[in-house]
C-alpha cells in the first residue's frame, strides 16, 4: 500500500510520467494512475490508490463498476457512468480521474513493484 | 496516443493567425528536425525565414514562435522548458526566452512541437489550444487583470491542470521589458510580453492528453536513470541548488566580487550578513518547488513572516532577482525583495531589468542627474519604499516609471549627461547578476551573447569562480573565448533539445546525445560533435538575424563602466575588463570577421550558405 508524505512533494510528476511509461510504453501523464494536484505555491498533493482492505469507493459506487482484480481495486468503464461518488467517498483523496475518459483509474501497484515510489526523488512515496 | 512519425517529438506545427482568426496545423518538416532540433533553433529557423527584416517589434508584422524539443515533456530531467522566439522590444534585436514549469510538456501533450503567432487581434483575446482544436475567445473580461488574478480566472473556466501563457498590465501596455507569465514562472527578458500586448493577445491556454513516443525504450530508461544519478551525486545539482535554490552561489559570488553593488559602483557588500543564501533558508524558505521532470527543485516558495512586508510571497526570490532588487539597488531588506519579486510577476515585469534600472535611477538621483522634483520622493541607494513605487510606476507607465520601463538604453539616451557611461546594458538588453570585473568571461559572454547581455549564453563563473579542482584565473583572457563559444553552442542546443540548462552542472554533452538518440533514433545525430553543429548552426543564424537588424561589431562591447572605470576596493580593486584582446580571439574561433560577420566557409560549413551576410 503506498503512502504519501505530501510535505515533501515537489511537484516533479516524475511519479506519473514512470507511470505512463510502465503501462503505455510512452511518456504521457494523463494517463498515470497517480496524480499531483498542486496548490500553487504551497502545496502539491499526491493522489493515489491506498488499496483499502475495506474500500469505502466499492461501497460508494451503486453501479458495482469497482472491482479487486489480482488484489487490486480496478475500474469497469462499461459500468461506470463517471459519477464520481467513489471521489467524494475515499478518505484519502486517493482516487484520480482520468481527464481523458473523465472516470477513476485506480493503481495497479506494477505487480507491487510501484515504480513511483521507486523513481520519487524525494521519499515522498512509500510502501507499507 | 503519441505521435508515431518522429519519436519525441509531437509531429506538428501550428500557425495562428490573430488578425483573421484562423489558425493552420502542418507536419513538423523532418530537415527542420534534423537541422535545428526544437526550441531556439526552430524559432531561429522559422523567424530569419519569415519576419521582415527592419520590422517594428511591436507591429503586427512581428512573429512570436513558441516552441518545444524533443526531450520536452519526457523522463529526461528538468525537461519541463519551452522557448519563445521573436524580435525584441527593448533591444531591436533577435530574441529568445525560456519558461520553465509545465507549459511546454502540456503543449506537446496538446500535439504541437510549435506554436507560431501572428497578426494582431482587434480585441483582447484568449487563444485556447486543445487536444480538439484551436479557438479565438473573448479576453475583455481579464484585460487589465494581474496574471496570477488571469490566470485563476482562466482555470475556472477551462478547467483545472490546463497550463498558460499570461500578460499582466505592464504587457498590456507594452512596456519594453514586460515578461510572460506561465504558472508562477515566466517568459523573463527582452519584453515578450510586450509583443503579446501589442497582439492584443492577453493569454494562452493550453491543454492535452496526447503522449510522446521513444524510440528506444530500454536505451532511453538506462540513460534517464543514470541522468538522474549523476544529477544526485554532483555537489550543485544534488547539494546546493536543491537547497538553497539558484541562491547557492550568492556568497560565493559575493566573496569573489562578482556580485555588482550599486549599479556596478563596487564589488563590496556590507550587509551580506543579513542578506545571504543562509538567511533565506532559514528565515523565508517554506518549501521545495519542482518544475516538470525534475529532482534539483531549485525554486522555493518564500513568505515574510514579520515586520514591515509580513505576509508577502513570492516562488523565489532566485538568485538574480536577490542581486536585480537587492545588491543592485544597495537594498538588503529580503522582505521587500521578496515582495519586489511578486509585484514583478503580478504586473508581468522582467526583475532583472526592472532592478537594474531602478539601481541606474537611484545612480541618477544620487549625482543630481534627477531630481526629487522630477520623481516625486527621494530615492537614495538602499530605499526600499522607492523600489516598490517604481515597479508600481514602470507596471503602470506613472510619472518618470514611463521612461524607466523604456529600459536603460533609451531612459539614459534622454537623459543625457554622460548617463550613457553607467547605464548597464549590452545591445538594450539590461547586465544581470555578475560583474564581469570579477571574471572576465562573463565580459565577453555580455558582448556577444545574441540577445543582449544575458547569463544564459554561456555562464563562465562555474570555471572563473566556483571549479575548486581547476580553476581559471578569473582575470585572465587566455582561453576565455574559447570557453564561451564552446558554451554558447552547447547551451543552443540544450535551449533546442529543450530542458534546462541546470542540467549543464550534474550532465556532460555525451548524457544529452545519448538521451537524444535513444529518444528520437534520428540517424544524423550520432555523435556530441554532430549535435554540437547544431548548436553553432544556431548561434550563427541568430548572429546573421541580428546583422541584418543592424548589429556589428560596434556593438560587441561593454558599457565603459566595465571596460574603463575600475572598482575602488575590494577583491576587484583597481581591475577592469580586458574585453579586445577576447574578443578579437573570439571572433577568430567562431570564423567571424573583424567586422563579427561569419566567414563564408563557415556558413557553408554550417549549411547556411543561402543566408546573406
Amino acid at each position: 500500500m503506498p503512502i504519501a508524505d505530501h510535505k515533501k512533494c515537489t511537484g516533479c510528476r516524475i511519479c506519473e510520467i514512470i507511470c505512463s511509461i510502465q503501462h503505455h510504453k510512452e511518456m504521457n501523464p494523463k494517463l498515470a494512475m497517480v496524480r499531483i494536484n498542486s496548490n500553487w505555491p504551497w502545496e502539491d498533493k499526491v493522489i493515489i490508490c491506498r488499496q483499502c482492505k475495506k474500500p469505502k469507493c466499492v461501497e460508494a459506487c451503486e453501479y458495482e463498476a469497482i472491482e479487486r482484480v489480482d488484489g487490486c481495486l480496478r475500474i469497469d468503464e462499461d459500468k461506470c457512468t463517471a459519477c464520481l461518488e467513489c471521489v467524494k467517498a475515499c478518505p484519502f483523496e486517493g482516487v484520480v480521474v482520468s481527464e481523458i475518459t473523465g472516470k477513476p483509474i485506480f493503481c495497479d501497484t506494477c505487480n507491487e513493484e510501484y515504480l513511483c515510489v521507486k523513481w520519487c526523488p524525494h521519499q515522498v512515496l512509500s510502501k507499507t | 496516443m503519441s505521435n508515431k512519425k518522429y519519436f519525441g517529438y509531437a509531429g506538428k506545427i501550428l500557425t495562428v493567425d490573430l488578425s483573421s482568426s484562423d489558425y493552420v496545423v502542418k507536419d513538423t518538416p523532418f530537415d527542420l528536425i534534423v537541422n535545428f532540433m526544437g526550441g531556439k533553433g526552430f524559432g531561429a529557423k522559422i523567424l530569419y525565414d519569415e519576419l521582415k527584416p527592419g520590422c517594428d517589434p511591436l507591429s503586427e508584422e512581428n512573429i512570436m514562435v513558441v516552441a518545444t524539443g524533443p526531450l520536452t515533456g519526457t523522463l529526461m530531467p528538468a525537461s519541463g522548458h519551452i522557448t519563445l522566439s521573436t524580435k525584441s522590444p527593448l533591444t531591436g534585436i533577435w530574441l529568445d526566452s525560456h519558461c520553465a514549469g509545465f507549459l511546454g510538456p502540456e503543449l506537446k501533450m496538446a500535439g504541437y512541437d510549435a506554436i507560431i503567432i501572428k497578426g494582431k487581434a482587434k480585441k483582447p483575446t484568449v487563444l485556447v489550444i486543445k487536444d480538439d482544436g484551436v479557438s479565438f475567445e473573448d479576453g475583455r473580461d481579464i484585460w487589465g487583470k494581474f496574471t496570477f488574478e488571469s490566470q485563476e480566472l482562466l482555470r475556472k473556466k477551462y478547467g483545472e491542470n490546463c497550463q498558460f501563457m499570461c500578460i499582466g498590465p505592464a504587457g498590456e501596455r507594452k512596456a519594453r521589458f514586460a515578461n510572460i507569465v506561465s504558472g508562477g514562472r515566466g517568459f523573463g527578458r527582452g519584453g515578450s510580453g510586450a509583443v503579446m500586448g501589442s497582439k492584443n493577445l492577453k493569454a494562452v491556454v493550453v491543454k492535452g492528453t496526447r503522449g510522446i513516443g521513444i524510440y528506444d525504450l530500454d536505451g532511453f530508461m538506462r540513460i534517464c536513470t543514470e541522468a538522474y544519478n549523476e544529477l544526485t551525486v554532483s555537489p550543485d545539482t544534488g547539494g546546493g541548488r536543491p537547497k538553497y535554490g539558484t541562491n547557492s552561489i550568492y556568497s560565493f559570488m559575493i566573496e569573489a566580487g562578482a556580485h555588482p553593488i550599486k549599479n556596478f559602483q563596487t564589488g563590496v557588500f556590507k550587509a551580506v550578513k543579513e542578506c545571504n543564501e543562509d538567511v533565506l533558508d532559514k528565515k523565508y524558505y517554506k518549501r521545495h518547488i519542482a518544475c516538470f521532470s525534475c529532482p534539483i527543485n531549485c525554486s522555493k516558495a518564500s513568505r515574510v513572516d514579520d515586520g514591515k512586508y509580513k505576509g508577502k510571497f513570492t516562488e523565489g526570490p532566485e538568485y538574480e532577482n536577490m542581486w536585480s532588487l537587492g545588491a543592485q539597488c544597495g537594498n538588503s531588506n529580503i522582505g521587500s525583495i521578496i515582495y519586489g519579486e511578486h509585484l514583478c510577476d503580478e504586473y508581468g515585469l522582467d526583475a532583472i531589468s526592472t532592478g537594474n534600472v531602478i539601481g541606474f535611477t537611484m545612480e541618477c538621483f544620487e549625482k543630481g542627474i534627477l531630481s526629487e522634483k522630477q520623481i516625486g520622493f527621494p530615492t537614495n541607494f538602499g530605499n526600499d519604499d522607492a523600489i516598490i513605487k517604481f515597479i508600481k510606476m514602470m507596471a503602470k507607465g506613472e510619472g518618470v516609471g514611463e521612461l524607466m520601463s523604456q529600459g536603460v538604453r533609451q531612459m539614459s539616451k534622454e537623459l543625457g549627461k554622460g548617463t550613457e557611461k553607467f547605464a548597464m546594458h549590452v545591445k538594450g538588453m539590461e547586465i544581470p547578476a555578475y560583474d564581469p570585473r570579477g571574471a572576465f568571461g562573463m565580459g565577453l559572454a555580455y558582448a556577444t551573447s545574441d540577445r543582449g547581455a544575458c547569463h544564459l549564453r554561456a555562464w563562465t563563473l562555474g570555471d572563473e569562480i566556483l571549479d575548486v579542482r581547476d580553476r581559471m584565473d578569473p582575470f585572465a583572457t587566455e582561453f576565455k573565448a574559447e570557453l564561451v563559444k564552446n558554451q554558447q553552442d552547447f547551451f543552443a542546443v540544450i535551449q533546442s533539445a529543450v530542458v534546462c540548462l541546470f542540467l549543464n552542472f550534474g550532465l556532460t554533452q555525451r548524457h544529452i546525445t545519448r538521451c537524444l538518440q535513444s529518444l528520437t533514433g534520428i540517424k544524423e545525430w550520432k555523435t556530441t560533435e554532430d549535435i554540437l553543429k547544431i548548436g553553432e548552426r544556431i548561434y550563427n543564424l541568430t548572429r546573421l538575424f541580428s546583422m541584418r537588424e543592424g548589429i556589428s561589431a560596434k556593438d560587441d562591447t561593454l558599457p565603459q563602466r566595465l571596460l574603463r572605470e575600475p572598482t575602488k576596493e575590494g577583491p576587484t580593486k583597481g581591475v577592469v575588463v580586458d574585453l579586445d584582446t577576447m574578443l578579437k580571439e573570439y571572433y577568430l574561433i567562431r570564423h567571424w570577421d573583424r567586422e563579427g560577420r561569419p566567414a563564408k566557409e563557415k556558413l557553408i560549413e554550417l549549411g547556411l550558405d543561402k543566408y546573406k551576410v
